[in-house]
């Protein structure tokens, strides 16, 4: 080791391809500028900063589509960091999610007088470390940008911070996510202990011995998968997920949901499919069990629910069990799984952010997320209404809408691995998509049919931010559905960088 | 058993040395020394200052925000002195580099400074 650190290394300037950084560069400097502004004109910015933040999501999509359209797979830094067609649709995806969630934000954060530099600032920062995270190949990278994408996160959870539900919401999110960290780190340095190497796709080489697996890459690959399930709240890594969305400001729920959710499945993917896909046999069952686990207690404790907001939390944890299970067989039927999970990601950020949206809506009026503030809606915001249902349909998984072509895939993906582990999944999938529809439909009952509580009809005004929000996730969660192409057309592959290069 | 397992037998034994070696100093005292008690002899010592007012005393909570800011210097002045020692092998690339760093970690500077952060009062 001495003797290594005494060699005198020349220095070599590593190739930079500032096309295939160019989105994290963007949102890095619009990241800085939104704190210049502030530092600039304290006060008197804040009413910009919204709009620089939608600005900067918008510009950074423009290197996105330059990169698609020239369609060559870009690998960099000895294969820790790939442009890839996957990477290049997860983060026009975060981009897109991060938009939305800056127009569900625009009028909660002003009218709440919620810091709004900070707000925005922190924002784009943890957008730049999904950003990042989908193109990461290399363990470090990957906890870099995990780190990036977290710490905004757990202070954005806090934001209303002299109310005692949000500082419970950021507090417990931040305990969980840390100790999640450190259980992930841990078996992040077995595996480099055992390969010698942090690029993933010199893991896999390392892993992806005939035989049965060693005890060191055995604690290895299941800490690293529990780090992450921890951030896709899967059960039984949960538990600080119903709490945390409560709590949290409402847009900001949506972007850990959404966002935060996908970005620890885009890790996920990239670990399973580049590190450890030679090593399907300790994967495998634990993610089956994740999977089998997640849909049904989400379910299951979904059914009790009585604030829509946990019951989207629940109904977040199942819908993380329907976007495990493809990953279950990979070995099985390989980018098969994977388009399923990246397809379902896609559909479940447009209806989710889009119920969410609606919940906002609701309660700019309503002032409440409980399930009976719902009753009578119909009365006095049809529009609301009917968008609200479809929602709600797509996430039940009802055709045409969106949520049904993503349970399709998912289905495909686990039949077509032709095993008896495939289909008992199949089965639980099918099972847990009946119970989901009663807790889904029990809203959409309440909401045509009841009357509304205290007989209070007045209309609700809804921003014109909201309005396009709501016109995007709902046009989206349609398009999917009615015209599947739109999401199947990326049947994505996953690059391991430094093999594929 | 393997040579792993034996290494690690290793450090269980120095460990089970260190934890005997202090208890059987301090058990030793406690046999030997004479034990009487006075007022004087049983008050926290602070530096021959009489002690006054109850140990559970509050820190301004401003100590934190400085505590903050330089941890995060702190951090920079590690990432800094190593490449420091090699600033000619890596030329220009690595000082624009370096001051793109700097920049980033300044901004979070003024940022306190504009915010009055730095202000004691």
């Amino acid at each position: 080791m001495l003797a290594l650190l005494a060699q005198e290394v020349d220095f070599v300037r590593p190739a930079i391809d500032w096309h295939a950084v160019a989105p994290e560069l963007t949102l890095l400097a619009f990241g800085a500028l939104v704190t210049v502004m502030d530092i600039v004109w304290l006060e008197r910015g804040r009413r910009l900063t919204s709009s620089v933040a939608s600005i900067a999501l918008l510009v950074t999509m423009i290197p996105i589509v330059t990169l698609a359209l020239d369609g060559e797979d870009r690998v960099m830094f000895g294969g820790a960091f790939v442009v890839d067609n996957y990477a290049l649709v997860m983060k026009a995806m975060f981009l897109v999610a991060g938009y939305v969630v800056v127009l569900l934000s625009t009028n909660y954060v002003a009218e709440g007088d919620y810091w709004e530099s900070e707000y925005y600032g922190l924002l784009l920062s943890s957008i730049l470390g999904m950003v990042l995270m989908a193109s990461a190949r290399d363990l470090i990278t990957v906890f870099v940008a995990l780190e990036l994408l977290s710490i905004p996160a757990y202070m954005l959870a806090t934001w209303r911070k002299r109310d005692l539900k949000s500082n419970e919401a950021g507090l417990k999110y931040y305990l969980m996510g840390v100790f999640a960290s450190a259980i992930m780190l841990y078996g992040m340095s077995l595996l480099y202990g055992g390969a010698g190497s942090t690029l993933l796709a010199d893991i896999n080489e390392a892993v992806s011995v005939d035989g049965s697996p060693s005890a060191i890459v055995v604690v290895g690959v299941i800490f690293v998968i529990i780090g992450f399930a921890f951030k896709v709240s899967a059960f039984p890594f949960h538990t600080w997920a119903p709490d945390t969305y409560e709590g949290a400001p409402t847009p900001v729920t949506a972007f850990l949901s959404v966002a935060s959710k996908a970005a620890g499945f885009v890790a996920l993917l990239n670990l399973l499919f580049v590190g450890f896909f030679g090593r399907d046999d300790v994967y495998e069952p634990l993610i089956w069990i994740l999977a089998a686990a997640s849909m049904t207690v989400g379910n299951l404790v979904a059914l009790r629910q009585t604030n829509l907001v946990r019951m989207l939390a629940y109904s977040g944890v199942a819908q993380a069990g329907y976007m495990l299970a493809p990953l279950a067989v990979a070995s099985d039927v390989g980018d098969a799984a994977l388009t399923a999970t990246v397809t379902y990601l896609l559909v479940y950020a447009a209806m989710n952010l889009g119920a969410f949206a609606i919940v906002l809506a609701v309660a700019r009026k309503t002032r409440s997320a409980e399930i009976d503030s719902f009753k009578g809606l119909f009365g006095y915001a049809p529009g609301l209404t009917i968008a609200m249902s479809v929602f709600l349909f797509s996430l039940a998984g009802i055709p045409p809408l969106g949520g049904w072509w993503a349970k399709f895939r998912v289905m495909e993906a686990v039949i077509e691995a032709e095993s008896a582990s495939g289909v008992v999944l199949g089965v639980f999938v099918a099972v847990n998509s009946v119970i989901a529809l009663y807790y889904y439909a029990r809203i959409g009952l309440g909401m045509w049919a009841e009357d509304a509580p205290n007989g209070d009809t007045t209309p609700i005004r809804v921003p014109a931010s909201l309005v396009s929000a709501l016109a995007i996730t709902a046009a989206l969660t349609i398009a999917f559905g009615v015209y599947p192409p739109l999401v199947s057309e990326f049947d994505v592959t996953l690059l391991a960088g430094g093999l594929g290069g | 058993m393997s040579d792993f397992l034996r290494s690690y037998l290793t450090v269980g034994i120095f460990g089970l040395i260190g934890v005997a070696l202090v208890g059987v100093f301090l058990g030793l005292g406690k046999i030997l020394r004479p034990n009487k008690p006075t007022l004087a002899k049983t008050e926290a010592y602070e530096s021959g200052v009489e002690p006054t007012g109850d140990m559970w005393s509050q820190a301004n909570i401003r100590y934190y925000v400085f505590a903050l800011l330089f941890v995060m210097f702190d951090v920079e002045a590690v990432f800094i002195f190593p490449w420091a020692t090699r600033l000619e092998a890596y030329g220009t690339f690595g000082l624009i580099e370096m001051a793109i760093f700097i920049f980033i970690l300044l901004l979070g500077l003024l940022y306190a400074w504009r915010k009055g952060v730095l202000k004691w009062a």
